[in-house]
């Protein structure tokens, strides 16, 4: 009954939906190690995603689109940093705010293109790897975005590990007073995290419009937004863990589409319902406070001038 | 502090004395609102030597240090670095002049390695390797005395291991003046033996130390040099040579001379509000007194001797270990932990006033509402218009400026906080005063405001002062306590002149003859 061929799809959709939680929760890692919670993934990534799918609608390049993603989410994280930094807004409330005006601003701006279709990532397969028996048709018959995204993880823990600048990120987000006695400038640190981890998933909104679909609706996140900032109290602040995680759901969301598919007699709703129904239980079992899992220290709380 | 007694064997103390101050601060002062903080201070920091500055809590030690690492700026004179007139304008310039601080509170990255935090902002290239970051670590830990493991995690090491991390931070930043803010505070002896070792072996290479303290013993065994700092001045300073002994310091430090003087007519005692007989344990021992109303009895002694410990038992924040301790003719599992809503009432006025006696973030009915609220309830709810109405006459009475009392407590200084609090405790009327350092940083007519209050309330309560300023005890008090290590070295009436002579030898721990 259970068969490769059966197996392999459903692992394969699983990558495919995994890849914008994933870029959407190292985004918010990134924000979050600076220590700045923002709890407007939601609307950064459906803002990034319109963004995507204008500038590839215009240009007919996806790879403009892909960079325009990241710019748009990245401008609503600056205005998160604007409102938290400049006038030392709460920083619960600003995010919050943000999601409603960045699926507010998506829906109002793309209304006119809502079901237009446009070109953008499809899937090839890669050249050697993709040949690998069952590796291969899971992990390497996908569109580029996927591919970048394998090296994210990698990527983020490096820089966050093995540079000063990461260094300096994360004594911003855990000790600011530490960092500027150490003569670093935490303010500009938390900059770059509301810009970069915006930027981060402006491009999970990307992959929605431009490899999932290539097309514009409207509400195209769906809650992944959401998804994300859950994952990262999941993955206790690590990117090794927000990868198990992102597919985690990816797989739960491929899984129910698949089940649906197959015509099972469960109520659609329920089935649809399963992803965040997990998101529920993933948060009440990793809230659980041990070592090597705390957040960082002065997240959400704002610099004040002086300090 | 270590029971045993800590031996200085540096033999090349004076390796150095040939070389010009590394750091000279003229005439320095310090305003903030109207109090002086520091005033006309000058004072030599000289390569190879340690320099303590001996003062009570509020002298203005913490300030000054802060103006020379560049948290403050100095309201008026100048700072010499070299020889040169330098202007901090952020604890950076100071850094890069050579001058740092370790903080009382640590300013470590919990989460991050000994290594990573020694280095943060001073990595070499844009890729750091935590091997050799570790190895550069051991080399300088050795190089000081200051063993540490450079790849542990600071939210795994103790007290006296996040401290040497942050003197580390400071030797990698070549730091040539090191200054150490009460830096045994949260020391075990066994740790401030090898800190003071390491301070030793710092300064035997050529490095500066500051030493900021208000423990005499330590002061004398570790310094080279000893400034005593009392009210915002300088008032003594020593080559270690030349100290005469701790009673000295003692006397020096807590001031004899009277600042002001205030009319304390006695008023006649009557009965017994407090008794406290045999009051040991939390280190205290076998502490007696008797208060009645209309009596001040002063608890006078270096802090950090007890006190605390044995306000915190009357006040109801400590339980007493062993021993009676009586208040208001109940016993303290009586009286607390529900004292009497009406009549017997006990008022503290703590020495902290920013935080355990008011919420800084609360306007000013509200802050008066914290002690008070009992008096403005009808059933479940509060009357906040009787009580808003009640806190501008209070204002009024005890001319708190500036007197909004929409304005948060944090708006007002803190003499008129000080006001505040007392109006507040006075406005229970109170049977029993616990008074807390009560002028503690307040200016010269605050001083006198408050103790003019604490005489009036004789009439109707006794209170118990526990002052580190010999002249506040003299000036209030009926009774005067001495207390050192935990104990009463005497208790006696202020007319017995030998012994209110000898109250600072009694301070030191000798006993009077």
């Amino acid at each position: 009954m259970i068969t490769a061929e059966l197996i392999i799809p459903i692992l394969a959709a699983t990558v495919q939906s995994g890849t914008p939680i994933l870029y959407a929760t190292l985004g918010e890692m990134l924000t979050e190690r600076s220590g700045v919670l923002n709890l407007g993934v939601e609307g950064m990534m459906i803002f990034g995603a319109f963004g995507a799918f204008l500038f590839t609608y215009f240009t007919g390049n996806p790879w403009v689109g892909l960079f325009m993603a990241g710019i748009f989410a990245g401008v609503l994280g600056l205005l998160h940093g604007l409102v938290c930094q400049v006038f030392q807004g709460n920083q619960v409330v600003s995010g919050l705010a943000l999601t409603i005006l960045g699926v507010g601003l998506a829906d109002f701006l793309g209304t006119p293109y809502v079901g237009v279709a446009t070109t953008g990532f499809t899937p090839f397969e890669f050249p050697v790897l993709s040949s690998i028996p069952v590796i291969g048709g899971i992990f390497f018959k996908h569109d580029a975005l996927v591919y970048l995204s394998y090296t994210l993880p990698l990527i983020f823990w490096f820089f966050m590990n093995r540079t000063r600048w990461g260094l300096a990120m994360a004594a911003a987000g855990e000790h600011p007073a530490a960092c500027s006695a150490a003569g670093l400038n935490p303010v500009l640190m938390r900059w770059a995290g509301v810009f970069f981890g915006g930027f981060l998933v402006g491009l999970g909104g990307a992959y929605l419009s431009l490899a999932y679909t290539h097309l514009w609706t409207n509400n195209m996140t769906g809650g992944r937004g959401w998804i994300a900032v859950a994952l990262v109290i999941f993955a206790f602040w690590r990117p090794g863990r927000a990868v198990f995680g992102a597919y985690l759901f990816g797989g739960i969301m491929a899984f129910q589409m698949r089940l649906q598919a197959l015509g099972a007699t469960l109520p659609s709703s329920l089935l649809l319902m399963l992803p965040y129904a997990l998101t529920i239980i993933v948060l009440l079992f990793s809230s659980a406070r041990g070592k090597g899992r705390a957040a960082p220290a002065a997240l959400g709380v704002n610099i004040e001038p002086g300090e | 502090m270590s029971e045993r007694d800590i031996i200085n064997n540096r033999t090349n103390r004076n390796a150095f004395v040939h070389l010009p101050p590394l750091v000279r601060l003229e005439h320095i002062c310090k305003v903030f609102g109207k109090v002086r903080a520091n005033n006309d201070i000058t004072l030599d920091i000289r390569p190879g030597m340690i320099k303590a500055l001996l003062g009570e809590n509020g002298a203005g030690k913490s300030t000054l240090m802060s103006i020379l690492s560049g948290r403050f700026m100095q309201t008026s004179g100048t700072i010499y670095v070299d020889g040169t007139a330098t202007r901090f304008d952020s604890p950076r310039d100071a850094i890069n002049a050579g001058i740092g601080m370790v903080y009382q509170h640590f300013m470590l990255v919990e989460s991050m390695t000994v290594a990573q935090n020694v280095l943060l902002g001073q990595e070499k290239g844009f890729i750091i390797s935590p091997k050799a970051m570790e190895a550069e670590v051991t080399k300088l830990a050795e190089r000081y005395g200051l063993p540490i493991d450079p790849s542990a995690r600071v939210s795994e090491l103790s007290m006296g291991e996040k401290q040497r991390v942050e003197i580390l931070k400071l030797l990698y930043r070549d730091s040539r003046v090191l200054i150490l803010d009460e830096p045994t505070a949260v020391l075990t002896p066994t740790e401030t033996e090898q800190l003071f070792e390491a301070m030793w072996r710092m300064a035997d290479q050529g490095k500066s130390i500051v030493f900021i303290s208000h423990k005499l013993k330590e002061v004398l065994a570790v310094a080279d040099e000893i400034a005593i700092l009392r009210r915002g001045e300088i008032v003594d300073e020593f080559h270690e040579s030349d100290v005469p002994n701790e009673t000295v310091l003692a006397n020096r430090m807590v001031g004899r001379d009277v600042v002001l003087a205030i009319e304390a007519e006695p008023v006649k005692p009557g009965s017994v509000v407090l008794d406290i007989a045999n009051l040991s344990g939390d280190g205290m021992e076998s502490l007696s007194l008797t208060l009645r109303k209309g009596e001040v009895i002063a608890i006078a002694g270096v802090a950090g001797n007890g006190q605390k410990e044995l306000v915190e038992v009357v006040c109801g924040l400590r339980k007493p270990v062993s021993g009676r301790v009586e208040i208001l003719g109940l016993d303290w599992n009586k009286f607390y932990p529900r004292p009497p809503r009406k009549g017997k009432s006990l008022a503290y006025i703590p020495e902290d006033r920013q935080g355990l006696a008011t919420c800084k973030y609360l306007d000013l009915v509200d802050n008066f509402l914290l002690t008070t609220r009992h008096s403005f309830t009808s059933g479940p709810f509060l009357n906040r218009k009787e009580a808003a109405e009640t806190t501008v006459k209070i204002i009024d009475e005890f001319n708190v400026q500036p007197g909004h009392i929409e304005g948060t407590a944090r708006s007002l200084s803190g003499g008129n906080l000080q006001k505040l609090v007392i109006g507040r405790e006075f406005f229970r009327q109170p049977d029993i005063i616990v008074a807390e350092n009560p002028t503690q940083g307040l200016d010269i007519s605050a001083t006198e405001e408050v103790w003019q209050r604490l005489l009036e309330a004789r009439n109707r309560a006794g209170i118990l002062l526990i002052t580190s300023e010999l002249n506040e005890a003299l000036q209030l008090a009926d009774y005067i306590a001495v207390m050192y290590r935990g104990r009463f070295m005497d208790v006696f009436h202020k007319s017995d002149a030998a012994k209110v002579e000898s109250i600072g030898l009694m301070m030191a721990g000798v006993t009077a003859a």
